[in-house]
């Protein structure tokens, strides 16, 4: 079966073709072997409402200070907590109802005046977890105090996507996050676009093009690489052009970390990538400030604001703002009262946001006590998978959210505006 | 999987070998090819902790161990393994402080001068100090009036950043050197697991000379005892600058450093509560460094009474280790790390709870535990044998094993190698060190496994730009405007954005009158290049036109299955073996092979499929 298709290169990756880039010699291979199955297969499932829509998921790791980043100015209880740490109520940068933005926030000024930014208070879950490692496998599977092989991305795209389409997720990165580990939807995990390429002469690229097979074999582990290889050698032509030919004047902010892998996602999302679930993370546990917050945390915000607000004017240049959402997320927030060391400890309720142009900015649910604490630690008042069943279910369009987050959750109605 | 042919012509030459191998030098070029059945043993070994018989030794088993237990080998090390008795072949291994260590010191650049001593934790911080008296870090500040008067400070901070990391380039070019000549490879084995168990990085401690400290140490206590690596890494001046314990303080205890003690480095978490952390973190009050020294400051530790895992006293950090080692959960946790890293990931619980009582009957030595792993049946079955991913810096270091290479090559660079593989030594992602196992293979890393191999094999010598070298390209633009005349403020200002566009950190470069960041990150560096020795750069001895001609392998297929013999841990597909020979006969034609000057660039681009295939990543 070797027929060349005349669909788009889009097509290509969404059904797993390669070929792309390698050269004439190559055999294409075709799952289907009519154009009408062909288009069957490009249209997808009737189970998708909105096949168009996209979701990136930024993660802050090492438990961001909520407090510091959405300020309860108006609250005395929280200047008698933070006597050091405390940020003044002239330097925030006020948004709504006593609650404002940590000075070098720039950016999310700028989305939440133009109604773009949607802050959900107080995101928790029940019997917290102080432990990075712990607290972060919970909302990567979106089980607290629970387990699951896989994560809740990773299961919306099981029950979402056909199994025979390819590349739904991306996870930029250098390694593969549970919260993306799918059964049937292998991510495609890569960090620098422009190494991401089989180096070599054609003769090289194509003898191992064909060692790339799957393996039958009992070695669980070969099978493993097998098909990681296949995968590798589809895809990877197509991401380092879509990386390579992207242009942009927008400033995503200083060097490379969050600002650069947004970058990248915009280069695919440009370059017409069928991805319809990003998964970004700004690494390293940088978030965790035990010691001399002050600085640090300042330029972590900084960073943060400007390579989102870099990102949404970006999909606004390119005229795809309608049909992407971002939401990020810790995973905990930090104790109320600051420590001896000019920083904070690991904590509990933190914010969530939600940005984009089809959000209907602004905050949501209701800020925790900072006077009625658990042990020093705030109480959560919106559990984090409402956040995620209304990603599911308002956004994208899966209405069984309960079937992915395996329980009940109520959305939020943030994209009323949709 | 079969590959009949192959295994008749080769199992032959496995008998022979294994009957003469202990006195003919020659036949050690054959011992890459033995029978593969001979591998993995029967399925009733998997988690069977008895020891083999000396009826089941054989090269692969050999390899196998020495891939494991060291850095893999040459044909002539295995053979050396494979004539042994497996006791004397594991002990040969584990008891490696019979063999001497007589490799060289690291060879320090100088690059501290005593004003940078104690260094202080940010750069708003230094300047804070050199405010307030008029220098800091050793560089005094500008006189009143004049421009930018603390920029002398801000450059030597930044000095300081780039030259520890340009130094610790030169620390993992050092210890893979190591790795690579020592006759004692467990050891090296030991102190990475070590290191990443016990995990700090330099991009937060700052400081090569806390590393390269504490690598020794890892080194002298490799395969001592967990008593000795507990107190060793908590006393360590890297470690308790990486948990901030420095700030860990009677009046505000840091729960920081208590906690990874119990949830990573001794018990695991659920096995302690919340109380016990911030208890034992009061117990660990006042234990600090004095630059690269510990330091016990009585006036900062917390004396009073603390209950720590139901018992009560007035504990300091060593009794918190005691009470540690005095729960069986201690001894499971960390010997199921070990196997985890020397076997497989899933350690059945059996397995786990009969190596904990091995590992606390011995007093928590290493070296009991490390032979019974090493000369059980449960090592040598189906789901151990070849079925770990090969971690980046152990991938790199096998193959210039199995090259036969005296030294690290030097282009391309080994600390890019393997960062580009996801792993940097001393500089792990966080305090849990390396996830390891899958987590080291995505589809990018995978194609980069074979890229970085393809560079050493086809070095670009021209185009080589060695990292320790190495400018961001903000800073060398930078100096580009500054060498076409502009001043300090416009060659700092950062890119052509639209007003309203630029990104606030963008903004902030040049906005405090007394210094000028960016400058001072594009000084520091030259600062850095000036005082720190360049790594020697040259590319890998490769002579793969001798290895074959050793092997007496004069055709296409000869060679293929040399290769596949000496590099893969297990066969390849008759269809795969057959795109190798394939490829290789379109190069050198399909008759005996005549050594020429065609010769050794087809071999190198057939090795580099080899080490490409998912087959090579296994260990």
């Amino acid at each position: 079966m070797h027929r060349r298709c005349s669909c788009s290169r889009r097509d290509f990756l969404a059904r797993g073709l390669y070929g792309i880039g390698i050269g004439a010699g190559l055999p294409l291979f075709l799952n289907r072997t009519s154009a009408a199955l062909t288009a069957q297969a490009i249209a997808g499932t009737s189970v998708e409402k909105h096949p168009e829509r996209i979701l990136v998921v930024i993660e802050l790791a090492g438990g961001n200070d909520g407090l510091n980043t959405v300020v309860p100015y108006a609250d005395p209880a929280y200047y008698r907590a933070r006597p050091k740490l405390g940020i003044k109520e002239r330097d925030v940068i006020h948004a709504s109802d006593g609650f404002g933005f940590h000075p070098s926030m720039v950016g999310f000024e700028r989305l939440y005046k133009d109604g773009l930014l949607g802050i959900v208070h107080g995101c928790g879950y029940d019997h917290p977890s102080l432990s990075h490692f712990s607290s972060m496998g919970f909302w990567h599977t979106g089980i607290p105090n629970g387990g699951d092989s896989y994560g809740w991305l990773g299961r919306l795209a099981d029950k979402t996507y056909d199994s025979g389409r390819r590349n739904m997720i991306v996870n930029v990165g250098t390694s593969q996050s549970l919260a993306v580990r799918s059964a049937q939807h292998s991510p495609l995990v890569f960090d620098d676009p422009a190494r991401f390429r089989r180096d070599g002469q054609d003769d090289e690229k194509r003898a191992l093009a064909s060692l790339s097979q799957p393996r039958q074999t009992s070695n669980p582990t070969l099978e493993f690489l097998a098909a990681t290889a296949q995968n590798a050698t589809e895809s990877s032509d197509f991401v380092r052009q879509a990386s390579a030919d992207y242009q942009t004047p927008v400033d995503y902010g200083i060097g490379g970390g969050l600002g650069g892998n947004l970058r990248r996602v915009m280069s695919l999302i440009a370059a017409g990538m069928p991805t319809r679930l990003y998964y970004v993370t700004y690494a390293g546990n940088s978030f965790d400030t035990h010691v001399q917050q002050a600085d640090l945390h300042s330029r972590l915000l900084m960073y943060t604001a400007d390579a989102v607000h870099g990102f949404i004017e970006d999909l606004k240049r390119i005229g795809r703002a309608d049909q992407v959402a971002v939401m990020i997320f810790t995973e905990f927030g930090r104790r109320v009262e600051e420590n001896g060391s000019l920083g904070t400890d690991h904590g509990t309720a933190t914010p969530m946001f939600i940005v984009g142009k089809p959000v209907q900015g602004g905050f949501y649910g209701q800020h925790p006590s900072l006077t009625d604490l658990d042990d020093g630690n705030m109480k959560m008042t919106t559990d984090f998978r409402r956040v995620y069943a209304t990603l599911i279910k308002e956004w994208l369009g899966y209405d069984d959210t309960a079937a992915v987050l395996k329980g009940r959750f109520d959305t939020l109605g943030v994209f009323t505006k949709t | 999987m079969t590959t009949v042919r192959a295994w008749r012509r080769l199992g032959l030459r496995a008998c022979l070998l294994l009957a003469a191998a202990a006195f003919n030098a020659t036949l050690g070029a054959d011992a890459a090819a033995p029978t593969r059945s001979m591998g993995p043993g029967p399925a009733e070994w998997a988690n069977d902790l008895s020891p083999i018989a000396a009826s089941d030794w054989n090269a692969l088993r050999a390899a196998h161990l020495l891939e494991r237990a060291g850095f893999g080998g040459s044909p002539d090390e295995i053979a050396r393994l494979a004539a042994m008795t497996p006791g004397q072949a594991v002990d040969s291994l584990v008891d490696f402080d019979r063999l001497p260590r007589d490799l060289p010191p690291f060879d320090h650049s100088g690059i501290w001068d005593p004003g940078m001593d104690p260094f202080p934790p940010s750069r708003a911080e230094a300047v804070r100090l050199a405010r307030e008296r008029g220098e800091g870090l050793g560089e005094k500040v500008r006189p009143a009036g004049s421009q930018r008067r603390l920029q002398p400070v801000v450059d030597k901070f930044f000095y300081s950043l780039a030259a520890n990391g340009i130094e610790t380039q030169r620390l993992g070019l050092w210890w893979a050197n190591q790795m690579l000549s020592t006759r004692r490879p467990l050891e090296e084995k030991l102190t990475l697991f070590w290191h990443g168990h016990f995990a700090t990085g330099e991009n937060k401690v700052r400081d090569y000379r806390m590393m390269l400290r504490q690598n020794e140490m890892f080194r002298a206590q490799a395969a001592g005892t967990l008593r000795g690596l507990l107190v060793g890494i908590l006393k360590d001046p890297g470690m308790l600058v990486y948990l901030d314990n420095g700030e860990n303080i009677k009046s505000h205890p840091n729960e920081n450093f208590g906690r990874e003690l119990l949830e990573l480095f001794s018990m695991g978490v659920g096995n302690y509560t919340e109380r016990d952390v911030r208890e034992a973190a009061r117990a660990f009050t006042g234990w600090t460094n004095d630059v690269l020294e510990f330091k016990f400051d009585a006036a900062q530790h917390d004396d009073g009474e603390k209950t720590f895992l139901g018992r009560t006293g007035r504990f300091n950090g060593e009794d918190i280790i005691d009470i540690i080692l005095a729960q069986p959960v201690t001894a499971d946790f960390v010997a199921g790390k070990l196997y985890r890293y020397f076997v497989r990931d899933e350690a059945a619980p059996p397995v786990r709870a009969a190596l904990g009582r091995t590992l606390r009957d011995s007093g928590y030595e290493m070296r009991p535990l490390l032979k019974q792993i090493f000369l059980s049946r449960d090592f040598y079955s189906a789901p151990s044998y070849a079925t770990q991913i090969k971690a980046p810096v152990h991938l790199v270091v096998s193959t210039y094993r199995k090259l036969g290479l005296k030294t690290v090559p030097t282009i391309p660079d080994f600390g890019r190698m393997t960062a580009s593989l996801g792993q940097s030594l001393f500089d792990p992602p966080n305090v849990a060190g390396w996830a390891g196992g899958r987590t080291w293979i995505t589809p990018s890393t995978l194609l980069q496994r074979g890229n970085v191999f393809r560079d050493v094999l086809f070095p670009g010598v021209k185009s080589f730009r060695p990292p320790d070298r190495a400018m961001s390209a903000t800073d060398q633009g930078v100096g580009e405007r500054l060498s076409r005349g502009m001043d300090i403020t416009e060659a700092t200002r950062e890119g052509e954005a639209a007003p309203g566009m630029t990104a606030e950190s963008n903004m902030m470069v040049d906005r405090d009158e007394d210094y000028n960041t960016r400058y001072g990150g594009y000084k520091g560096y030259l600062l850095a290049f000036e005082r720190t020795k360049a790594i020697p750069r040259r590319p890998a001895a490769i002579d793969l036109s001798a290895i074959a001609q050793a092997a007496g392998a004069d055709t296409a297929d000869k060679i293929v299955d040399h290769f596949i013999g000496r590099f893969l841990s297990v066969p390849l597909a008759d269809k795969d073996r057959a795109v190798l020979v394939e490829f290789l006969r379109g190069k050198l034609g399909a008759g005996r092979i005549q050594p020429g000057d065609a010769l050794e660039p087809a071999l190198r681009e057939l090795l580099y499929l080899v080490l490409s295939v998912p087959e090579y990543q296994l260990g």
